[in-house]
């Protein structure tokens, strides 16, 4: 019984550090950037900078924004 | 310090957005691209900068526009992007150019848009001026 219960907090370990890193990842990976645009039709749209299309304008607006126009 | 590559209509842009600094004390630098992607105006006095920004910026406005296209519209005709440094805006012009501009993290993004929507007509009558020379 001792074994098991020692088993089972070990994996409790395990796991509980699989979703720290997980988190930890995903935290990494979060928008801090966004996008906006506003369309000829005057609706609007938005990118996260975690998604591809996100980063491709963050990417070059972050540039623009350090060297300036 | 604004430079132009040019003089008349080109070199006009040099007062229009040097009137859109002072009204939007937020702006750190503003530039205009013209339908064919060139910088018509540019806060930079190297050639090689002003090489770079236009370049990315010309990449910039035409990834929104395709952008809208996949979405099925024709344009996009203002993008607002934040980044950790400061913000980037862009506003279209009637001819299919852009007046862009960058301001650092805690602008009035708001304001600075209305004070660029409000220079477009403005940034619009030189170049079409410009055209018509």
């Amino acid at each position: 019984m001792k074994k098991l219960l020692r088993r089972l907090v070990l994996l409790g370990a395990i796991a509980g550090g699989i979703y720290a890193v997980r988190a930890y990842l995903r935290g990494e990976a979060s928008a801090t950037e966004s996008v906006q645009m506003v369309l000829d039709d005057g609706s609007t749209r938005s990118l996260a900078s975690n998604t591809a299309e996100g980063r491709e304008f963050a990417d070059m607006a972050r540039r623009i924004v350090e060297i300036g126009l | 310090m604004t430079e132009t590559s040019g003089t008349g209509a080109v070199g006009d842009l040099d007062r229009v957005l040097a009137d859109l600094r002072g009204l939007s004390e937020d702006i750190e630098s503003c530039a205009v691209l013209s339908e064919d992607r060139q910088l018509l105006s540019s806060s930079h006095a190297s050639a090689v900068d002003r090489e770079r920004a236009g370049a990315l910026l010309a990449a910039l406005v035409d990834l929104s526009d395709r952008t809208a296209r996949e979405g099925g519209k024709d344009h996009a005709s203002q993008l607002r992007i934040d980044t950790e440094g400061g913000h980037l805006l862009v506003v279209r012009l009637d001819g299919g150019g852009a007046l862009a501009a960058t301001t650092g993290p805690d602008a009035r993004v708001g304001l600075v848009l209305y004070d660029m929507r409000n220079t477009r007509g403005e940034v619009d009558r030189v170049l079409a001026e410009g055209v018509g020379q």
